[in-house]
């Protein structure tokens, strides 16, 4: 069953001469458990598709459901809300809070209500756990590696419990061994958690390892093909 | 809780910002202060004296040092309907020796003793005839004079001696301490020589009603904080002073705004990514007005601390005229806050306005 479905989703920018269709007429539908690899040179849309199924970007044309809740029209109070219990996010760089500790920035999320504080707690700990990232959950974010900083923003991501996972070139600052464990760690996330997931890269080594491979060029989708 | 745990970690950066705030409000308190300070100076004596009313003379432009009143005058205001009670007073200003080469001016003001123009004592008695005088407190603390010493004071081209009996709490007439002899004593002090010569009075105190504007043709009356508001320099000076203050408030808010402004701008990139994963807009503007409360209240808590220290050591010898109240500096304290919230919120605008889609643009 599709959590998220992209319906002729196109985006565009400007007007006129300065008109720049980044998304056109894109339709994808991503199932529960399954990891979709978006791969594409820059500027071919990419970060426009992820943003568009994280309401971060409302679509020019076409619709935008997950879990079956039409998203395209939601006003902005809607979006955050989608935002904060719908989606995980998971940036370039990791994108901690510089001056909180590891567990903080998972706990953040919990700042921005409708959650149990102590549930939020405990799942902080159980997910620092699973990642193995108890040993450094009390140092600052500043003072964590590249691989811990994008694990725990693995974590963070993981928080709510969202249904969908959008995660923008999570190993582009990390070497291949580091970068294999990141990505080892989301495969296995939403795997054991039934979760759907997005993962724009680059890098083809590790869009080899999702489930499903979606090549994006100006904005179409080229090529869309189920990994062994 | 975001604002209060970045403070926490962030020590420097806030703390230098705290300081900031704190010297502002410091600078605050203390033109506060010091106007608060002229003001009593100027003519507490004054506004402190047990009436309403102040009948002047005709020509002097309600000015203490240039009204003389003659017995007429003092006469007819005394007669006057409306008003309930009358007691002429004088002011004149004298050199006092209180130790060997030691001498400073004082306010002498002359009553008619037992006349409700006489101030209440806070240590001795009240005068009985000439050769009497009240001293106030402020002259105490300058000459360490006491009741029963003796003061000379200048008449004609000889001194006489008058003996302290008593100490009230008048403040200051004139910037200098205020006295207070019996009205015969005072028109010798004015003009010894010829009685008809002698002025009745520099001024009539009244009690009554509805009296402002009355006129004579010796005399006019005013309030009482008409006639303070135009002793010499007054208003020139107070408003000078509130000119200051406001300018000092004006630019610890353009300061302090300045401040966060440039800390929001810094924070703009982790501002997106709080909104991207759902932080409400909302919850961020109260977060960083928080940090801005938190800091103008730390800094302006820090500045009356510093304020006492100087009231405690610089200011303790009396010398310069600053005044510090609880209410002038809770007043100017409360308007740094005021002031350091209205600056930033030029920067709860920048946080409302980040949009979260430059999460997705760190590159």
């Amino acid at each position: 069953m599709a959590i998220l479905e992209l319906r002729d989703v196109s985006k565009s920018f400007g007007s006129g001469a300065r008109r720049v269709d980044a998304v056109r007429e894109v339709t994808l539908d991503v199932d529960r458990g399954e990891v979709v690899a978006l791969e594409g040179p820059s500027g071919s849309g990419k970060t426009t598709l992820l943003a568009l199924a994280g309401a971060l970007l409302t679509p020019t044309d076409g619709s935008i459901c997950v879990d079956g809740d039409d998203i395209t029209n939601y006003g902005a109070r809607a979006r955050t809300r989608y935002r904060r219990d719908r989606v995980g996010f998971v940036f370039q760089g990791s994108n901690m809070v510089p001056f909180l500790t590891a567990r903080e920035n998972l706990l953040v999320v919990g700042q921005f209500g409708g959650v149990d504080r102590s549930a939020l707690r405990r799942r902080a700990d159980e997910l620092l756990d699973q990642l193995d990232l108890t040993p450094v959950r009390d140092q600052v974010a500043t003072s964590l590696s590249g691989g811990e900083r994008q694990r725990v923003a693995i974590a963070r991501a993981l928080m709510r419990d969202p249904s969908l996972l959008l995660v923008d070139e999570p190993t582009a600052s990390l070497n291949f061994e580091l970068g294999s464990r990141v990505v080892d760690a989301l495969l296995s996330e939403v795997h054991s958690r039934d979760k759907a997931c997005i993962m724009v890269t680059h890098d083809d080594r590790m869009a080899q390892r999702a489930d499903r491979l979606v090549e994006i060029r100006d904005g179409r989708i080229l090529d869309d093909r189920p990994l062994p | 809780m975001l604002a209060l745990t970045e403070i926490r970690r962030r020590k420097l950066q806030f703390g230098f910002v705290t300081g900031v705030v704190a010297l502002i409000a410091y600078l605050i308190i203390m033109v506060t202060g010091l106007g608060l300070g002229l003001y009593e100076a100027a003519g507490t004596a004054l506004l402190r004296l047990n009436g309403d009313h102040l009948a002047y003379a005709a020509n002097s432009n309600l000015s203490v040092i240039r009204s003389r009143l003659s017995d007429q005058d003092v006469a007819e205001v005394q007669a006057l309907p409306a008003a309930e009670r009358a007691a002429p007073i004088g002011y004149v200003a004298a050199v006092i020796e209180f130790a060997p080469e030691e001498s400073d001016t004082a306010a002498i003001i002359g009553v008619i003793p037992g006349s409700f123009s006489e101030p209440g004592v806070v240590e001795g008695r009240s005068i009985s005839g000439p050769g009497d005088i009240l001293i106030d407190r402020a002259w105490v603390r300058v000459a360490g004079t006491r009741v029963g010493d003796t003061l000379a004071l200048p008449v004609g081209f000889e001194t006489r001696e008058f003996t302290v009996v008593g100490i009230v709490d008048q403040g200051y007439f004139f910037f200098q301490p205020a006295m207070f002899v019996d009205l015969a004593s005072w028109r010798d002090l004015v003009f010894i020589g010829d009685a008809n010569q002698q002025p009745a009075a520099s001024l009539v105190l009244i009690q009554g009603r509805d009296l402002d504007g009355v006129r004579g043709e010796g005399w006019r009356i005013v309030t009482k904080q008409d006639g303070f508001n135009n002793i010499e320099g007054v208003q020139a000076q107070q408003s000078t002073v509130d000119a200051l203050r406001y300018m000092g408030l004006l630019i610890g808010a353009m300061v302090i705004g300045v401040f966060f402004y440039v800390i929001t701008l810094q924070k703009v990139s982790l501002l997106g990514i709080l909104k991207a994963i759902g932080a409400p807009g909302g919850y961020l503007v109260v977060q960083g007005l928080l940090q801005v409360l938190i800091v103008c209240v730390v800094g302006a808590v820090l500045a009356v601390g510093l304020a006492l220290l100087t009231e405690a050591t610089v200011l303790s010898s009396d010398t310069i005229p600053i005044d510090f109240t609880a209410n002038a500096m809770a007043t100017s304290s409360i308007s740094v806050v005021i002031a350091g919230v209205v600056g930033s919120l030029l920067s709860a605008r920048q946080v409302a306005s980040v949009d979260p889609i430059i999460a997705m643009q760190q590159q």
